[in-house]
């Protein structure tokens, strides 16, 4: 038997429902990527994380765990777990993440705000007050849950006076950018991604970047939003060789992520094809979603293949370090 | 032998209208999936369209499967909405068989 | 005939297309001192304008009475060098193209020797042949100004209002006391949803705003004589009358008749089984919803292709093999019209292959888009009609899911059925064309001479020719009129006179020539208190059929006379010294 899709999807509904997340984050761990960068607390333009950075520690724990369930005896207590989710969150359990890994997606963001305030960018931060998106219950297609919760994403927001929102990774883009204005009657939110943002202004590099780079697009960025021009152009401005692999741009190839929760064996074998293509033309490679980013990163492993986020490359080529 | 039942597809179109009758049935979609299921797509919303339920709820793990990685649809030659149909087939099993949401 | 002929030999390079693997020299050499020719030369372009001017000149100064040019095959250039001929006054039925190139340099590539050889002989044939050539003339006939239209559907009307347009008198025969065929019969049509009956209307009161066009409803063809723009006819209309009528050419516009199912196939006979013109009608007739036996209809099925695309080793008798081309969009078209009716009607296409080519694919398109569902079924398993529990249901395998077997409810099963000639022996036997294999006429050659039948003078259009759609049924009757006007216009038509000729001394009418002729064109005259067969000119094809058949050997085709035929064989045969 398989992972119970019907409880694991039941856990995450019930978290969004009850806790505002699909997983629950501690202040602390949604909010520490930003010290010391003095971002304003609101602000008519803010950065918006969507938390999905923050909470890559605990899926990739998760699906540790998953992993481990998935055809044996333990999946069948996903169910039991399912009603005691419901009044005590037992997804910390599950997700016990590692400090490191942690500080490797915080400090993704932080290069993230870094970049936009050399860029000259005025923006501030919800800090504990931003809400995750909802983009994982949308997927999966409980619609009246995802209604529901971009409502509130959208209330929270109005609420602050927010006008425009810089994302930081393709799902929340797409949500903010393109599904809320379906279902959010009069929506008034300018969004952009910080990797538009940065292609628009007047950022320079310090530093040559002088490297060959295996690019890998997000499916959400190359297809559903078109943005595949501005990761390319903030690379090769700073001097970068952008080597494109066999599946690239619109015809870029998944990382087998949105699989992982429910399939994490078929969701390896993409991430294996992807990496067989990324390897076979460069041994840098480099993403722009955290769920590709942990995807990739997990199959190359074995491979020569170093995977770093774009940002990590953006910060080396366009900040004082 | 399956019977045809039009008004299943109802169901389905609960919160936004299934609609994959533009297909043509060339399999472009099935060829390109990274997942490489054969009755992703285009099989399963033909089953969709006649009314099949029971082929639908065998292949639930298909269903749920899907990475809405957009591949097919990026390269449908009839332009059919396939992200929204496989996420309104989710839509309906959450509901009606797993009794997720909001009730 | 002179004994002493005066004949120019040209053996043409063609570029290296002969001369590479023929020694044009050699044979130029060969035939020099042969009898009767006078010149021998090699050219580079036989056909270029300098050549031809030089040929003329040739001619002329030589007053050579025979021209010979051994070039590429006669299709591309025998007309170039009969022009030749006439332009420098010799008649251009002297003149004999030898086939040097298709016939032998291109085909003997790997043996010049050989090449060469073969090459002499066939230069000496046609030497031969030209030796005992006469002058000969063209078959001129006067046309009569006026054609005959059979059948007042929508392609014999279109014609007859082109007709009259451009000056020429037209009688128009229409069998029933309607004019207007199936066209008439139906609502929307596509491509663009015109009402059938409104584009009869409208080419009905254009026939009578015309003075030119006679039309006969409830009429019949009986008889025809005469030949191509000299064509006496006859007429039956109401009552037992005959009308006479002399025109120049005939158009037949008789269009075809639709499938008729037999009993049990696809369910055929049971309540709730048409055909599609059947449930065409049905369609057009429906007012704000489709009903049948009093029930609002909710799910149709179709199954394609029936009548069409028989197998032809199966067990139906004289299988329709062809594609009836017009039924896929028919049938999509019908069912984007049931879905404006009411768009909760679920309708299921069961299809072998969806046909509904060039400019139609839209209509599939849109057929799908307002929720008609396509299910292909294989060659090998045809759906299968039954009644469950009172109901009408389908049984077939979706060849697009792996052959599953499903099995579909339906309020009415349409039939698509597609086109079949029109029963018309009387007509056919009057007009004397061929019906091809199909049954449907016949035409000569489907690319380079459509519309045109084997009797000159006689054209076929519209459906009589095979399935069509209304807007190539209409485009083959104008083509219809174009072939018929450019005859009559011109006053006259000049035939080849390349025809029987009956020695009248030798023939002592037995009537095996006359049984022989496929067209007609020999009968009994008197001749000097004898009776002889005699040749209509208008008529014969110089076929030469009637040859061999002539126990006195009394028939000769001009211009391929025994003599000639056998002098060349003597040629080839002989050795090359």
């Amino acid at each position: 038997m398989a992972v119970p899709i019907k409880h694991v999807l039941g856990i995450l509904v019930d978290n969004l429902s009850i806790r505002g997340s699909v997983m629950p984050l501690s202040r602390s761990s949604s909010v520490n990527w930003a010290k010391g960068l003095n971002i304003p607390r609101g602000g008519k333009t803010v950065i918006y994380t969507g938390l999905m950075y923050q909470l890559m520690p605990s899926i990739i724990a998760m699906e540790k765990m998953t992993s481990k369930f998935a055809d044996s005896w333990i999946s069948n207590f996903y169910g039991v777990g399912r009603m005691v989710n419901k009044v005590i969150s037992i997804t910390p359990f599950m997700t016990w993440t590692n400090a490191s890994e942690r500080e490797r997606f915080n400090s993704i963001l932080h290069n993230i705000a870094k970049l936009l305030q050399v860029a000259n960018v005025d923006f501030g931060y919800l800090y504990d007050e931003e809400m995750y998106a909802g983009a994982l219950v949308h997927d999966e297609g409980i619609n009246d849950v995802f209604e529901a919760h971009a409502h509130k994403v959208y209330e929270r927001l109005k609420k602050h006076n927010v006008e425009r929102v810089i994302t930081v990774d393709p799902h929340t883009t797409d949500m903010l950018k393109s599904v809320y204005p379906k279902i959010i009657k009069d929506y008034q939110l300018e969004v952009k991604s910080y990797l538009e943002v940065l292609a628009e202004s007047n950022l320079k590099p310090l530093k040559k970047l002088e490297q060959d780079i295996v690019i890998h697009d997000s499916c959400v960025y190359a297809r559903y939003e078109g943005i595949i021009d501005q990761p390319r152009q903030l690379l090769e401005n700073a001097g970068a060789q952008i080597i494109e692999p066999i599946n690239t741009k619109k015809m870029t190839y998944c990382c087998g992520g949105p699989a992982e929760s429910l399939f994490p064996s078929k969701a390896r074998t993409v991430a294996d094809s992807r990496v067989e293509q990324l390897a076979s033309v460069g041994d840098k490679s480099v993403t722009m979603c955290p769920i590709c980013f942990v995807n990739i990163r997990a199959a190359a492993e074995t491979k020569n293949l170093s995977v770093k986020d774009i940002s990590d490359y953006l910060v080396d080529a366009y900040c004082d370090q | 032998m399956s019977k045809v039942n039009p008004d299943f597809v109802e169901k389905i179109s609960g919160f936004t209208e299934f609609n994959a009758y533009a297909c043509i049935n060339c399999g472009s979609c099935t060829a390109l999936c990274p997942m490489g299921i054969d009755l992703l797509p285009r099989r399963m919303f033909r089953h969709v369209m006649l009314g099949f339920e029971d082929k639908v709820l065998e292949n639930t793990e298909e269903v749920f499967s899907c990475l809405l990685c957009k591949m097919c649809e990026e390269n449908c030659p009839k332009e059919v909405p396939i992200v929204e149909n496989i996420k309104s087939i989710r839509w309906y099993i959450n509901r009606d068989i797993f009794k997720l949401g909001r009730g | 005939m002179s004994d002493k002929r005066r004949i120019g030999v040209y053996v043409c390079h063609c570029g290296g297309n002969i001369s590479d693997y023929v020694d044009v020299e050699q044979v130029r050499d060969a035939v020099k001192d042969d009898q009767d020719v006078i010149i021998s030369k090699n050219v580079m372009f036989a056909c270029s304008d300098a050549t031809q001017q030089e040929i003329i000149e040739d001619i002329e100064r030589e007053k050579l009475d025979g021209l010979v040019v051994a070039s590429c095959s006669p299709t591309l250039h025998l007309q170039t060098f009969k022009a030749v001929a006439q332009r420098a006054n010799l008649n251009p039925y002297q003149y004999t193209q030898v086939n040097l190139r298709e016939q032998c340099s291109w085909t003997h590539r790997n043996n010049m020797e050989s090449a060469t050889e073969k090459g002499i002989k066939l230069v000496r044939a046609g030497i031969a042949r030209t030796r005992l050539t006469e002058p000969l003339t063209n078959i001129r006939i006067e046309t009569k100004p006026r054609t005959l239209v059979i059948g007042a559907g929508v392609a014999g009307l279109r014609a007859a209002l082109a007709l009259a347009d451009l000056g020429l008198a037209v009688f128009v025969v229409e069998k029933e006391s309607e004019v207007g065929g199936w066209t008439k019969k139906w609502g929307k049509m596509f491509p663009n949803n015109r009402l059938g009956n409104d584009t009869i209307e409208y080419l009905l009161e254009q026939v009578k705003q015309r003075e030119n066009i006679t039309l006969f409803t409830d009429a019949e063809l009986i008889e025809k004589g005469g030949n191509v723009g000299d064509f006496s006819i006859k007429i039956r209309v109401k009552e037992g009358e005959t009308v006479s009528l002399d025109v120049g050419a005939i158009i037949v516009a008789t269009g075809f008749d639709s499938y008729e199912p037999f009993d049990g196939e696809y369910g055929y006979g049971l309540n709730g089984v048409v055909t599609l013109p059947q449930f065409k009608e049905m369609v057009d007739k429906s007012n704000g919803s489709l009903n049948f036996n009093d029930h609002q209809v909710k799910n149709i099925a179709y199954i394609y292709c029936v009548g069409s695309r028989q197998p032809e080793d199966g067990e139906i008798e004289n299988p329709n093999l062809y594609c009836s081309r017009y039924c896929c969009s028919a049938a999509v078209h019908t069912a984007s019209c049931v879905a404006d009716i009411d768009p909760n009607i679920n309708q299921y296409h069961l299809y072998r292959d969806m046909r509904t080519y060039g400019k139609y694919e839209v209509m599939f398109e849109n057929a799908g888009k307002k929720k008609s569902l396509f299910i292909r079924f294989d060659d090998e398993s045809s759906p299968e009609v039954e009644v469950s529990n009172g109901a009408l249901i389908v049984k077939v395998n979706d060849a697009l899911d792996g052959g599953e077997e499903i099995e579909i409810g339906a309020d009415l099963i349409v039939l698509v059925t597609g086109m079949v000639p029109r029963e018309n022996e009387s007509l056919t036997n009057v007009l004397k064309i061929p019906i091809g294999l199909d049954g449907f006429y016949n035409e000569i050659h489907p690319k380079l001479r459509p519309v045109e039948t084997v009797v000159d003078g006689v054209f076929i259009s519209g459906t009589s020719q095979g399935p069509k759609t209304l807007a190539e049924s209409v485009t083959s009757s104008l083509s219809a009129v174009s072939k018929s006007a450019a005859l009559l216009m011109k006053g006259y038509v000049d035939l080849e006179p390349f025809i029987a000729e009956v020695d009248t001394d030798k023939c002592v009418w037995c009537g095996e020539c006359e049984k022989s002729c496929p067209y007609g064109a020999i009968e009994k005259v008197v001749c000097d208190t004898k009776e002889v067969a005699t040749i209509i000119p208008a008529l014969c094809k110089g076929g030469g059929v009637c040859i061999p058949d002539c126990p006195e050997d009394a028939i000769e085709i001009k211009g391929y006379t025994d003599q000639q035929i056998r002098s060349m064989i003597d040629a080839l045969a002989k050795e090359v010294a």
